[in-house]
């Protein structure tokens, strides 16, 4: 297996094979089934795929024993991912270097839920970016909530959605009152990281042209990727890839990449369209007032100053988000 | 009497014993079966292993990965992980931190992978607590680990050689904890015969697992979730199964270790002036010594005492125990642990060895040292002359079953 780049220019290159395939039981709709099969059509056959506890371990691999993964699967615990990846490649270098397996580029690529790298698996994660594991890639799926449990708030919820953790109620009407965290941020904040970057499933070619570059980066890497889920947003199924790309365009969820030391925005949404055009149609934020939705546009703006900064400086900003106004509740 | 002369000196073979810790003699274990991935994450008393493989890999005296993670948890996810993928893996912990790993440790075991895992065993907290206490490592005791007790520091590294043979044998596939008591084997320096790596390459090939996660064998799909109506009591069954079978191989294990190295052990059981005993004291780990010298003492008192030491505590060798403890008048418990609120509220080995004897049941009592605190001589002596009154007049001090022996306060 070389290990040379194989950037994905059109649709037309995207390979037929699949290794996710069928065997599931994920929802219609189901925003990171479409991520799974995207990432590991651009990883390919010589790749070993580790998944913590989330939705994606329930979903999969589940009733009458069946699998959907056509390539080595292993279930690690909810806050294990970063160790998994680490413990997996650490295995094939040692068997490499000590000649008992054949020399080879294999790719380790755990997928964490929210929940299991932005919460419980935090502090493993970021262990395992602390390494020099070449073709170890952590995705981060990132749907926004404990989504097989019963949609409970986890710290990527954004500001204002309903769960069932942080419900709109009476007296707190709001829901989630904490901002979004910054996964991808505080990864390539890591000293000797070579590549991190964020995604969603619009554009497809951009998911995978990621997913080839981390691999090919010659160290740990990490790309943190939006996926809407219709359980958890309230969303209808069909709409999955149009919110991912509303999210770019609404300038809400940022495409950007850190290659080497250097920022870099991959989408610049212009003109920039208003978050009510994302948010109206998901039903998590269906308690939030018109003023609520334009102060969040407001904040939004102000960050791509920053965004947009960072990008022409080609540097990291921390921290990259203005405090937040408070709210009338 | 001829005066030996210096071919014939040549001629005796001297074994290469040196004083090393019990840390120190695990790690010159870990080295010669030539393990590949390693994850250390500091906790006292076990730490000194870790450094001791550090500083061998780092002066090149063998070739593994050694990962410094950010926790216990990460610790042993990052060898289960390693082991999956084909790799001969070694970690460890003590006390609060082995607890800390206990989610990562449950599922090897469920996963049947042969991770080797040093219990370097330590008081739980709270309070923070340096002292030998077996309850971190008897946590372990339903997890479907193999558990076995060292002695000294020899003894530890014989077993850390003997637990990769028997976990990754095809017939076990179970991981495998080696309990040191903390302290009294981890820093203490005793000499101890190392085999070379040569001597012990037949005995212990490489590891060669059915189905490693590698692209390289094609896909595998391992601990998927599933419905319990499925798989889940046959998967337990076959943990269980493998638990059985480790009796056999234990046994063929050590036996074949004898072969290869010189060092005689009975597997399962070690006894010491038992064949004409009237009352023994039963207990695992590095305090047997201490109350060898007891037996010692009591015995020239008239005292008919011996002392039975367990090896392993899973599988628990019921079937020798029985055996060996069959003649007896009276069994005391040289007990490290306690389960709170347990019948007779004893200690964990004691409700072991109570149930292993429950056919031919004997009056026992149980000696508590709890906490952590040192015992001293005295202690052990004490605990033989109580037994011996018990077993005479069927009274003990107060008509307690069960004694706090190291407790400075009232015991109520």
């Amino acid at each position: 297996m070389s290990s040379e780049r194989r950037q994905f220019k059109s649709v037309k290159e995207i390979p037929p094979e699949d290794y996710y395939t069928s065997g599931r039981r994920t929802c219609a709709g189901c925003g990171p089934a479409l991520a799974y099969r995207l990432v590991l059509k651009a990883a390919g056959v010589n790749t070993v795929v580790l998944g913590p506890t989330g939705c994606m371990y329930v979903a999969n691999a589940h009733q009458f024993l069946t699998s959907p993964y056509a390539v080595p699967w292993f279930h690690t615990q909810l806050g294990g991912g970063g160790a998994a990846g680490a413990g997996t490649a650490a295995a094939f270098r040692a068997l490499m270097k000590k000649g008992k397996r054949r020399l080879e580029d294999v790719n380790v690529v755990v997928f964490g839920g929210d929940g299991g790298f932005a919460d419980i698996g935090f502090a493993g994660l970021s262990m395992g970016m602390s390494y020099d594991y070449p073709r170890l890639l952590y995705v981060l799926y990132d749907n926004e909530s404990y989504a097989n449990t019963g949609i409970q708030a986890s710290s990527t919820t954004p500001w204002g959605a309903t769960t069932t953790f942080t419900p709109s109620g009476k007296v707190r009407r709001i829901g989630n009152e904490r901002m979004k965290k910054n996964v991808a941020l505080i990864m390539a904040t890591h000293p000797g990281v070579r590549y991190v970057a964020t995604a969603t499933l619009w554009p497809p070619l951009d998911l995978m042209n990621k997913v080839d570059k981390a691999l090919g980066s010659g160290g740990p890497s990490f790309i943190h990727v939006l996926v809407p889920c219709p359980k958890g947003w309230f969303t209808p199924p069909d709409l999955t890839v149009e919110l991912s790309r509303l999210a770019v365009e609404t300038g809400l969820w940022v495409l950007w990449e850190y290659e080497n030391g250097r920022f870099r925005l991959t989408y610049k949404p212009s003109p920039r369209k208003h978050v009510k055009n994302y948010m109206q149609l998901q039903g998590r934020f269906a308690h939030l007032s018109a003023s609520e939705i334009d102060m969040i546009e407001e904040v939004t703006g102000r960050e791509w100053e920053i965004w947009a900064e960072m990008d022409r400086t080609g540097k990291l900003i921390v921290p990259w988000v203005p405090p937040l106004k408070s709210v009338e509740g | 009497m001829k005066a030996l002369t210096r071919t014939d000196l040549e001629a005796v073979q001297i074994p290469r014993r040196r004083p090393i810790t019990g840390a120190r003699a695990i790690a010159e274990a870990v080295k010669i079966a030539d393990v590949d991935v390693i994850a250390a994450y500091p906790i006292r008393p076990y730490t000194g292993v870790m450094n001791a493989l550090a500083e061998m890999i780092a002066n090149g005296e063998f070739t593994a990965e050694i990962i410094v993670a950010d926790s216990e948890h990460s610790q042993f996810e990052i060898v289960k992980h390693a082991s999956a993928a084909g790799a001969r893996t070694f970690v460890g912990s003590s006390g609060v931190g082995l607890i800390y790993a206990a989610e990562a440790i449950v599922v090897t075991a469920m996963d049947q992978l042969p991770v080797v895992a040093i219990a370097g065993c330590r008081a739980l907290d709270d309070p923070g607590n340096f002292g030998m206490e077996w309850n971190d490592t008897l946590f372990f005791r339903d997890s479907g680990w193999l558990i076995s007790w060292a002695k000294d520091p020899q003894e530890a590294l014989d077993m850390t050689l003997v637990a990769y043979r028997v976990a990754e044998d095809r017939r076990v596939m179970l991981p495998h904890f080696i309990a040191v008591d903390g302290a009294t084997i981890t820093h203490i320096a005793a000499p101890v015969d190392t085999p070379s790596k040569k001597d012990v390459a037949e005995f212990l090939p490489p590891y060669r697992p059915h189905y490693t996660l590698d692209p390289a064998q094609g896909p595998v799909t391992k601990a998927q979730h599933i419905a319990p109506s499925l798989i889940g009591p046959e998967q337990r069954k076959h943990v269980d199964v493998a638990m059985k079978r480790s009796r056999e191989v234990i046994a063929e294990a050590w036996r074949d270790y004898a072969n290869y190295v010189g060092r005689t052990y009975d597997p399962f059981i070690e006894t010491f002036r038992m064949d004409d005993a009237e009352i023994a004291l039963v207990t695992m780990g590095a305090y047997t010594i201490n109350a060898l010298h007891a037996v010692n003492e009591v015995r020239r008192d008239g005292i008919k005492a011996g002392v039975v030491r367990l090896r392993y505590f899973r599988p628990l060798p019921a079937w020798d125990l029985k055996k060996v403890l069959s003649g007896v008048e009276g069994i005391g418990v040289l007990d490290f642990s306690y389960s709170f609120g347990s019948p007779d509220s004893a200690g964990v080995l004691f409700n072991e060895v109570r149930a292993a004897t429950y056919d031919d049941p004997k009056p026992a009592l149980d000696f508590l040292f709890l906490g952590g605190r040192e015992p001293k001589p005295a202690d052990f002596v004490k605990a033989l002359k109580i037994l011996h009154d018990y077993v005479r007049t069927g009274d003990t001090p107060g008509g307690k079953r069960v004694f706090w022996l190291t407790l400075r306060g009232e015991d109520i």
